[in-house]
């Protein structure tokens, strides 16, 4: 076999003619439509949630998540052409940060979510360390009387 | 798969072939963006770990927050957020269409879907603009609320938001949010310059006599990155 002791020469393999990029600028715009349509959905059911207060937040989340993951994967998959990579590519990209993840999601809903579900701060919150000034327009504060 | 057919061990170990098939500046880009990610889902889940340990107190609901539309006199909730998603959504199209102008080696397709690409990006970083600007001037009614004035707890009036109070609510409602949709702004505004830059060199010709419209692609990646940020800030900040 040869041996190259210089850097790989890379070849750009990713060039196509008019009718191959005619196929492919219709798929472009057919995940356009359904990102579209799934964004007009998830304002749809917002509003009416937010007006109503009718929807169950369970409910909410799950849709709301669900449709954000299968959007990714639609602007991952097709805009940035990593359904087209080898599949070695695709683990590599996939893999370690999924796998982040699911560590984070762990630590936000178990361990640490159990923790601040026993001290959860309720009532207004009144600490603030800065001084205002300008905030206070309609009556005196205290601290200006002087 | 044929990528992984076993004739092609012997070459891929005797190297000069790249086995992933990718030049290392579009692999880089990669692993550049998914240290990105990693940053900005630390930032989402902290925020939603913050709300989920403030939630006995008064932390805002979004929709009653961002409701402004311009010229419109009405409380629209989300519609403004909306628009936002639609013109990021409408600019990550115009450029997966550029990059393939970029394959097909055409430089008049690529200089046009590359301006529109632009265009919305100027457009989501006004927007953006806009809805820092009525979220920090506030409500003119404003809300009372208990701040320490010379070390002493006083009932103030406060109008809009800004880092370490706002009338809204919980004060980390405000820092999360500038925080969270500036650094994504930041990220939008240097991805048009990135465009521009891009947009410069195909304009004179630096692709042509390449041979591809590779660095299209690149930064095309960087771009479709922003687009899925947004994506996860939109559920995460506006709709729950």
């Amino acid at each position: 076999m040869e041996f190259h002791d210089d850097f790989p020469q890379y070849e750009f393999r990713d060039q196509h003619g008019e009718a191959e990029g005619k196929i492919q600028r219709k798929r472009l715009w057919k995940v356009f439509w359904i990102m579209l349509g799934i964004t007009i959905f998830e304002l749809v059911l917002g509003s009416y949630a937010a007006s109503t207060g009718k929807v169950d937040k369970m409910v909410l989340m799950t849709v709301f998540i669900g449709f954000t993951i299968l959007k990714a994967y639609f602007i991952v998959y097709s805009f940035m052409h990593l359904g087209h990579e080898v599949k070695s590519m695709k683990w590599i990209i996939i893999g370690p940060y999924t796998l982040f993840i699911l560590y984070l999601v762990f630590m936000a809903t178990v361990t640490e979510g159990n923790y601040s579900k026993t001290h959860r701060v309720s009532g207004p919150d009144k600490v603030y360390p800065a001084p205002v000034e300008g905030a206070s327009e309609g009556v005196p504060a205290e601290g200006e009387k002087k | 798969m044929s990528d992984h057919a076993s004739a092609d061990y012997p070459s891929n170990w005797g190297g000069g072939v790249s086995p992933l098939k990718v030049s290392y500046g579009k692999l880089f880009m990669w692993f550049f963006l998914i240290s990105d990610a990693l940053t900005f889902s630390a930032f989402l889940s902290a925020y939603g770990f913050m709300r989920h340990k403030f939630s006995g107190g008064e932390w805002p609901a979004p929709s009653t927050v961002f409701h402004h539309f311009p010229f419109v006199h009405a409380e629209l909730p989300l519609a403004y957020v909306g628009l936002m998603t639609f013109i990021l959504i409408m600019s990550s199209v115009t450029m997966v269409l550029a990059v393939e102008a970029g394959h097909r080696k055409d430089k008049k397709d690529v200089m046009m879907w590359m301006f529109f690409t632009i265009i919305g990006g100027f457009a989501f970083v006004g927007s953006q603009a806009w809805e820092w600007y009525h979220f920090i001037t506030g409500t003119e009614a404003g809300h009372w609320k208990d701040l320490i004035v010379d070390g002493k707890v006083t009932k103030t009036l406060v109008h809009g938001a800004n880092l370490t109070y706002n009338e809204y609510g919980n004060s980390l409602f405000g820092a999360f949010f500038f925080f969270i949709t500036g650094f994504h702004g930041f990220h939008v505004f240097s991805g048009v310059m990135i465009n521009i830059t891009i947009f410069i060199m195909v304009a004179r010709g630096v692709m042509e006599k390449r041979g591809h419209y590779e660095m299209v692609e690149k930064v095309g990646l960087y771009w479709h990155f922003v687009d899925l940020v947004w994506v996860f800030v939109f559920t995460f900040f506006y709709l729950l």
